[in-house]
This record gives C-alpha cells, structure tokens and sequence, in this order.
C-alpha cells in the first residue's frame, strides 16, 4: 500500500511537472458551436494567431510557450461549468471562458475553488467580474462604459430627447438602461421605452409605436444584434422614423455596413478601429495573410488582446506560469499594447479599462468619430439585476 | 384609429408568414405524420443561397428562383436521404430524424460557411415604404402580403385541380385505401416535401428580407412559430395552418402594439396563453384535419 502510494505520489509529481516547466497551458473552454459562436469562433482565431506569433519568436521572454487546450461548450452553460472543471483537473494556468456572462458565471464554482484566473473572451456585463470574485476577469469595455460613451455624445450632438429598445434576455441586451440613465444625469429625457426578445424578427408593432410618438424622439438607442438589429432598423425607418440610432459593439458587423439607406448616419461604440498605423490595423493585415481572409469582425482583435494580456502577466509574474501567481499579475497589469487598445486591470475589480471608439456608418464605410475617455463620473455602477 | 389600422396591416404582414411556414409544416403532417422540425433549415439554405447570390451580384428576381428551388430540392433531398429510410417506424422516430437533420445542417452551416451572420445585400426598394392615405407600409410588408395571397391561391388551385394535389389530399384523408387506389407512396410524400420546400423558400426570401441577414441558427424560431400555428389551426389540416399563421400574427403584433409597457416583459408567456385558452375551446385547433375525427378528452 506505501509503495502503491509512493508511486502514485510519484507519478502525480511527474504529471504536475511540464506545469511548471515552459508552457503556459490556456484552457479555452468557449462556444465553436451554438448560439454564441457567432463571437467566440472570431475570437478564437485571433486568439491563436497570436499564441502562434509568441511562439514562434520562442515564447512569452524567449522561453515561455504557449499551448491553448480547447473545448467547445456548445453555448451552454452546464457544458461550461464541465470543461472548465475537465480543464482545472487537466493543470491549466488560466481558464478562457464563453463570451456571455451567463455561461461564464456558471463556471465561477469551479474556477474559485481551483483558484484559476478566468478570463470571459468578450463578455461585456460589467456585473461579471464583481459577481465572479477575485479569479474573474473581462476583457472588453463594459456596457456602462459603452453606454457613457454614446450618452454623452449624443448629448453634446444637441439631443434632449431619448427613446430606448432593450432586451431583459441578457445583461448586454440592457446596455439601453444604462444610456438612460447617463442621459437623464445629463439633463435629456426619455421619451419612452420598447421590449423585445433576442431573435425576435418583426419589430414592425414597435416602430409603429414610435413613429406615433410626438414629438419624435431625436435619439433611439438599442443594443439588439444580429438578426434583430437589421430588422428593427428597417422597421424604424419603414415606418417614417428620422432619429439619429445608437447601437453598441454587437453591430460591429459586415451585415451592418451593408443595409444601405436605411443604415446610413448609424453611430455605435465597439472596442476598436483601424486607424492608420494603429496596432489594429497591424493586426488586421496578420490576420489577413494568416488566414487568407481579413477579420469579420472586431472580436478577433480582441482575442488576439486577451493573449497579450496573458503573456505581459506572464512576464510580470517573472516566467511564472502557476495560477495564483498569474492571477496577482492580471490583476495589476497597466497598459498592455493590444490590437484594439491599451489595456488595464490595475485599480479596477477585473473590468478592464479599455478605450472605446465610436463608428458611424457613412456611405456604407466605418468612420470613426472619435475615442473618447469617459468622465468618471457619468459612468453608472453595475446594475445587478 | 390610424394606428389601429397600422398594426393591422403589420399583422397582415407576419401572420401571412407564419401562415407559409405552418402550411410547410402542415403539408408534410398531412400525409406522414410527421413534424418535420428541419423545416427550418430548408429556409436557412435558401437564404444562404439568396446571400451567394448576392455576392455574384445576380439580379434579385433570379436570386430569388434559385433560392427557392434550392429549398424546394434541398427538401427532396431529406425526404430521399433521411425520412425515407425510417418511413414505416414509428412517429417518434421520424421525429428524432428530424431533429437530427436539423442539428447537423446547423453544425455544418457553422463549420463550412460561417458561425457569423452573413450580410445579405438587397435591393433597396425593399427598404422604402409606401403612403397610403394615412397609412405607412413598407414595401417588404406589401410583398409579404402578395406572396401569401399568390402562394395560398397557387395551392388551392393545385390540391384542387392537380393530379398530385388529389392524390396528395386522397393519401392525407386515408393513405391505406389512397395507395390501393393506385396512388404511388413515394410520389405523394416526395410531392408533398417538394410542397413544403417551395413554401419554406418563399418564407426564407420574405424572412431574409427582413433581417439582411442569414446565420446558422436561423431556422429555429421560424419552425418554432410554425408549430405554434399549425398547432393552433389544427395539425394535418391546411386551412388550420392558415388560419392559425394569421391568428398568430395577430396575437403576437397586437400583444406588442397595445399591451402596458409594464407587461410588455410577458409578452410571449401571455401569447401563448392566448393560444392555450383557444386551444381548451377548440382542443383539435380551429379548422381541424378531417382525418382527425375522434375528439381528444
């Protein structure tokens, strides 16, 4: 019975071994398939294209590769919560998780008894890293940011008169709520509000609604995606509604750039743009001659980032790849180079602070209209629901 | 009243497209039995072609043909492939296939095309609206309404005075005795999945047009609605379907036309509330299959 013991103590040290060696083994444990997959597939291919640049410059410092061990959970959040418990048992250094706060926080158990960072690829909830404790991390600005962002725009535009459309099917869809609130801080009003359902394909009762509202609001402001945002917008402006439209980073998308009329003067945040010479653009061209195609969308870039982020805490951690340590460093990192901006965890419960840019749709083109730092004081606090 | 009058129209409107997609369902019902849930993916196809189409820049009204025979085909090609082989097992079987058609088409449009939605590009006479006295419609809206009427007259004329339209009505009032008569089997259930992708892809274009837009997990809440109304019209019975698609627009547009914003979260529960209570009423829906005789208990 010793010597069985002894052996397997023996074998269990051999097998803890390559983890502290030079790999930095990455659990992605995100949605290839399903309803989400829309936004981790593009992640992950930004993801590995930068595992692939750091290793094939030696590593993260020269000696640190990096292995990503993937597995698809489907969209679900029980699937979630089993890869990344198979993931934890497997000895990874750090946990990629789906980019929605739902699945993420099924996870939350595993990874805070395991004690493995986490990092969400693009979930955008602010409430995510508050609710998952200290091994819980974002990676995208937070919808309350976003939100901030476009309030004040919208505001110094000259508008007064705000009208929303949200979805209580996820936080991201109640990003409306927060540009509410931030608009009325700034003295607008709210002319009314509409519900919908994520997937919900007709919105002509909604636009009737507001197309009878007098006065006509000057702003309507949505976060809906794909399919429902194409669909809301054709209804709005079927129905004779003029108002300027606001969206978020989810219509960060080709399809978005493609409705013609009805999508012209359309201005939304996303996480980044292309300006030239800017790392986004450099990321775009890499991922271009990668992958023969450029992006499809702005998560690729970010997932590229989230791989940054993990080699500057690498780095900061000294070559250290064992969890708590890399958590400590996440945790204090301060203006890591991205692709889409300067990223920093320092000062904040895991929401990055990240820059975020504001598009409008022109001609069928993206012009940027500007990236500007929010006032720390508009910004509301999460909203828990 | 003006707006009254509004929502009607853009009842009209989604009500005619749940009355196509639950005729799709309908039809196939009629004579197998069955619930085909890859009714949606028949659309997903067409409103991939629609998009390549797109692409290589094909005149919209061409887009349009080959989209909807990739549906019509695209529905021939699961009959042949899938259900035929399992034909004479049971129900739940056949349903099981269909789930499975279903998921595999999604997991392959993710993997071989993209798990991103795809731009549609349309023409932007689809976008404008017309004014009609007080009224604005758009103009997918009006094309929504046309297609219905064309496609319902198309399929009365073709059920009454086709020979495979009888044969197909023969074989859903009774197939044993239909298939003595000298009616082929494989004929009548390949027509009526020919029938049922025809409906699936004038559905997809009028859907597509909608939302610019086509992804892998399109077909999911169409086939969804589509049950709902078939259910809800009376399964097997192509009247019912009508009815029950229209009913449902109705319930659905209304609902969020003039329900208290307060309530509005609750819009689907009390909708299907709705179509519960009609159901307790009518419990073999509103236009019941004359093949469903026995009244449920």
């Amino acid at each position: 019975m010793k010597a069985l013991l002894l052996s397997s103590t023996l074998a269990a040290a051999f097998a803890a071994a390559p983890a502290l060696s030079e790999t930095l083994r990455v659990g992605v444990a995100t949605a290839q398939t399903g309803a989400l997959a829309y936004a981790d597939v593009p992640v992950s291919g930004g993801m590995r294209l930068a595992a692939d640049e750091i290793n094939a410059k030696g590593g993260i410092g020269g000696d640190v590769k990096i292995e990503l061990v993937e597995k698809d959970v489907r969209s679900d959040a029980a699937q979630t919560s089993i890869a990344t418990q198979e993931l934890a048992d497997d000895g990874v250094s750090v946990i990629v998780l789906p980019c929605d706060s739902d699945p993420a926080l099924a996870a939350i158990g595993v990874i805070s008894s395991a004690q493995i960072p986490a990092i969400s690829t693009c979930a955008s909830s602010p409430t995510l890293p508050m609710i998952g404790g200290d091994y819980m991390f974002s990676n995208f600005p937070g919808d309350n940011v976003q939100a901030t962002v476009s309030a004040k725009w919208a505001w110094d535009e000259g508008h007064r008169n705000a009208y929303i459309i949200y979805s209580p099917d996820t936080q991201y869809t109640t990003m409306p709520l927060y540009f509410a609130e931030v608009f009325e801080k700034l003295g607008g009003t709210i002319a009314g509000q509409a519900t919908n359902t994520i997937g919900q394909q007709d919105f002509s009762a909604i636009a009737t609604k507001v197309a009878a509202l007098d006065p006509q609001p000057d702003v309507i402001m949505t976060s809906a995606y794909e399919p429902d945002f194409p669909s809301l917008l054709k209804a709005l402006r079927a129905a004779g509604v003029t108002g300027q439209v606001i969206g978020s980073d989810g219509i960060d998308s080709p399809t978005t750039f493609s409705l013609g009329d009805v999508a012209e003067g359309v201005v939304f945040t996303t996480a980044g743009h292309a300006t030239p010479g800017s790392p986004l653009e450099a990321f775009n061209s890499a991922y271009e001659a990668a992958n023969g195609a450029p992006p499809e969308t702005i998560f690729s870039a970010v997932g590229y980032d989230l791989i940054k982020v993990l080699e500057a805490a690498v780095l900061a951690a000294d070559g250290s790849v064992e969890p708590s340590a890399l958590r400590d460093a996440i945790a204090g990192l301060e203006n890591v180079q991205g692709a889409t901006s300067l990223i920093t965890y320092k000062g904040t419960d895991g929401m990055p602070v990240r820059q975020v840019s504001l598009i409008r749709v022109a001609d069928g083109e993206r012009e940027l209209v500007g990236q500007p730092s929010p006032d720390a004081s508009l910004i509301p606090a999460p909203r828990m629901q | 009243m003006d707006l009254i009058l509004q929502q009607t129209v853009n009842a009209f409107a989604l009500g005619g497209t749940y009355a196509l997609l639950a005729l799709g369902l309908a039809v196939v019902f009629s004579i197998m039995g069955l619930i085909n849930f890859a009714h949606g993916e028949l659309m997903t196809i067409a409103g991939y072609v629609l998009m390549y189409c797109g692409l290589a820049g094909f005149p919209f009204v061409l887009s349009v043909a080959l989209a909807v025979s990739a549906a019509v085909a695209a529905a021939v090609l699961m009959e042949r492939i899938a259900f035929r082989p399992v034909r004479n097992a049971s129900g739940a079987t056949m349903l099981v296939t269909s789930f499975a058609i279903a998921m595999i088409l999604q997991v392959l449009f993710q993997n071989l095309i993209s798990a991103r939605s795809q731009a549609v590009v349309l023409p932007q006479f689809l976008s404008d609206s017309v004014q009609f006295g007080g009224l604005i419609i758009g103009v997918n809206k009006i094309a929504a309404i046309a297609a219905t009427v064309i496609m319902l007259v198309f399929l009365d004329r073709f059920m009454k005075h086709q020979k495979t339209g009888i044969a197909m009505r023969a074989s859903a009032e009774d197939f044993a005795v239909a298939r003595l008569m000298g009616i082929r089997a494989n004929t009548v259930i390949a027509g009526a999945f020919a029938l049922s992708g025809l409906l699936a892809g004038v559905a997809a274009v009028l859907w597509v047009s909608q939302r610019a837009s086509v992804d892998p997990l399109m077909g999911f809440t169409p086939v969804l609605k589509a049950f709902i109304a078939a259910i809800l019209g009376g399964l097997g019975s192509l009247r019912g379907a009508v009815a029950g698609g229209f009913l449902l627009g109705f319930i659905e547009i209304y609902l969020a036309a003039f329900l208290p914003q307060e309530l509005q979260e609750f819009r689907d529960p009390i909708g299907l509330c709705i179509v519960v209570a009609v159901l307790l009423f009518r419990p073999n829906g509103l236009i019941p299959s004359l093949a469903l005789k026995a009244e449920k208990v």
